[in-house]
């Protein structure tokens, strides 16, 4: 049986672990709700810059240079993968359920016959990948801060990713990432970069894309600001892709936080309850030793 | 008078959303105007100034913008820029600087960067398109 002292030192240690939990839970919460501003500031850019892309797009014609960032490379044997995860555990399942979705999609790329290359971003799915996959690296981004430095951040992602493209060193890219959903819940998600995939984006819209692509006059002419538009538009989708992890990561602290809250608390209860049951039982022990002491006198 | 929706747009956050009299945009083939019932234009920008007017007329902001698309409509002006400065807050003697450094580079993108930059500079000492 333990002492009561040791019960008491239990109490007090778990009661600093909630402490410090609670107040984690905090932080997460209020860091969540600047990124959560932060990611709906971008999202007018990026919806605009869909929009126009959409009507942009059905012009263009297969050909070399930027415009194979929308047309592809007419190949699909090499791969690149981007998992975003965060660079900070404590948050629930956020980081392992990236990896272990990214995993499963290099190896059933793998199985397919084709070759697969990793760029992690985020200090968790860089250590994860440098232990089971460490020849598939070939760059890997961390600390990027992406709520403090802002477009800069994915802008290096992005010119990494261009540069490979055109150096012809992979076909296709696919980014997977925490689609944040709402506050406690994120959703692993697919997306493919690079060619760029805008069948899902406007399809209810192309009836309408073409009625407007007819109007406008461009400036100098389409396929130059196709050519402009197309390498901007990788980098939005990465930054709008860092932004909503970056909620997301926040949003999974704060519930993993909270759940440790309110397991900590649970224990705390079932230890004082144990604590008592003790103190009573000592008590018990010691009146029953007098008592029994005075009888035999 | 009529007024046009003008909406300035950076990848990090809204700018500038009002009605305006009327807009001076930097395209690459040189600037336009954009005043109320403008044709529909779709046009890539160069760095320069962007000059937002009222309805008399008057200049109410100027902005600096490193590049970026301008989308045109009768009702409703858009720039998407890639970073957008007040022309107010910019500081001469840091992009000074900054052109000194970027200077000793000799790569594509601190030539860009020097583009835009010595752009910053050039729109600081313009002063036309200040009053029409």
């Amino acid at each position: 049986m333990p002492s009561l002292k040791d019960i008491k030192t239990q109490i007090n240690s778990v009661g600093s672990t909630k402490k410090i939990t609670s107040a984690m839970k905090m932080v997460a919460a209020s860091k969540l709700r600047r990124s959560q501003e932060k990611a709906e500031a971008a999202r007018p850019y990026s919806s605009r810059l869909e929009e126009m892309l959409a009507s942009l797009a059905s012009s263009a014609a297969s050909g070399e240079g930027i415009i194979k960032l929308l047309t592809g490379t007419s190949n699909d044997q090499n791969y690149i993968v981007v998992p975003v995860s965060a660079d900070r555990g404590l948050c629930g399942g956020f980081n392992s359920s990236i990896n272990r979705e990214t995993f499963k999609l290099v190896k059933s790329l793998e199985s397919d016959g084709k070759n697969v290359q990793l760029i992690p971003v985020g200090k968790k799915s860089r250590d994860f990948f440098n232990r089971v996959m460490k020849d598939q690296i070939v760059e890997s981004f961390v600390d990027l801060n992406i709520s403090n430095s802002g477009y800069e951040s994915a802008l290096k992602v992005s010119n990494k990713l261009q540069e490979l493209y055109f150096d012809s060193k992979f076909d296709k890219c696919i980014i997977v990432f925490n689609k944040f959903k709402s506050a406690i819940s994120q959703e692993v998600t697919q997306q493919q970069l690079i060619p760029l995939d805008v069948s899902d984006s406007s399809e209810e819209e192309n009836v309408d894309t073409t009625a407007t692509k007819a109007i406008y006059d461009y400036e100098p002419d389409e396929e130059t600001i196709l050519k402009d538009l197309l390498p901007k538009n990788v980098s939005i989708q990465i930054f709008k892709v860092l932004l909503e992890s970056d909620a997301g990561e926040h949003g999974a602290r704060m519930a993993a936080m909270d759940n440790a809250t309110r397991n900590a608390g649970e224990m705390i209860d079932s230890l004082t309850l144990k604590y008592n049951r003790t103190r009573q039982a000592f008590i018990t022990k010691e009146l029953i030793e007098i008592i029994s002491g005075a009888e035999s006198v | 008078m009529a007024t046009i929706s003008f909406d300035l747009v950076s990848p990090e956050n809204l700018i500038f959303n009002d009605e305006v009299g009327m807009i001076i945009v930097p395209g690459k083939d040189g600037d336009f105007g954009v005043l109320p019932g403008h044709s529909k234009v779709m046009s890539s920008l160069r760095p320069g100034r962007v000059m937002v007017y009222g309805e008399d007329k008057n200049l109410l902001k100027a902005f600096f913008v490193s590049g970026g698309f301008a989308e045109v409509n009768p009702e409703k002006c858009i720039v998407l820029a890639e970073s957008v400065d007040e022309i107010n807050s910019i500081e001469k003697s840091l992009i000074e600087k900054e052109i000194q450094k970027l200077e000793e580079q000799e790569t594509d993108i601190s030539k860009e960067q020097l583009n835009i930059a010595k752009a910053k500079i050039d729109a600081l000492e313009y002063n036309y398109y200040e009053k029409i």
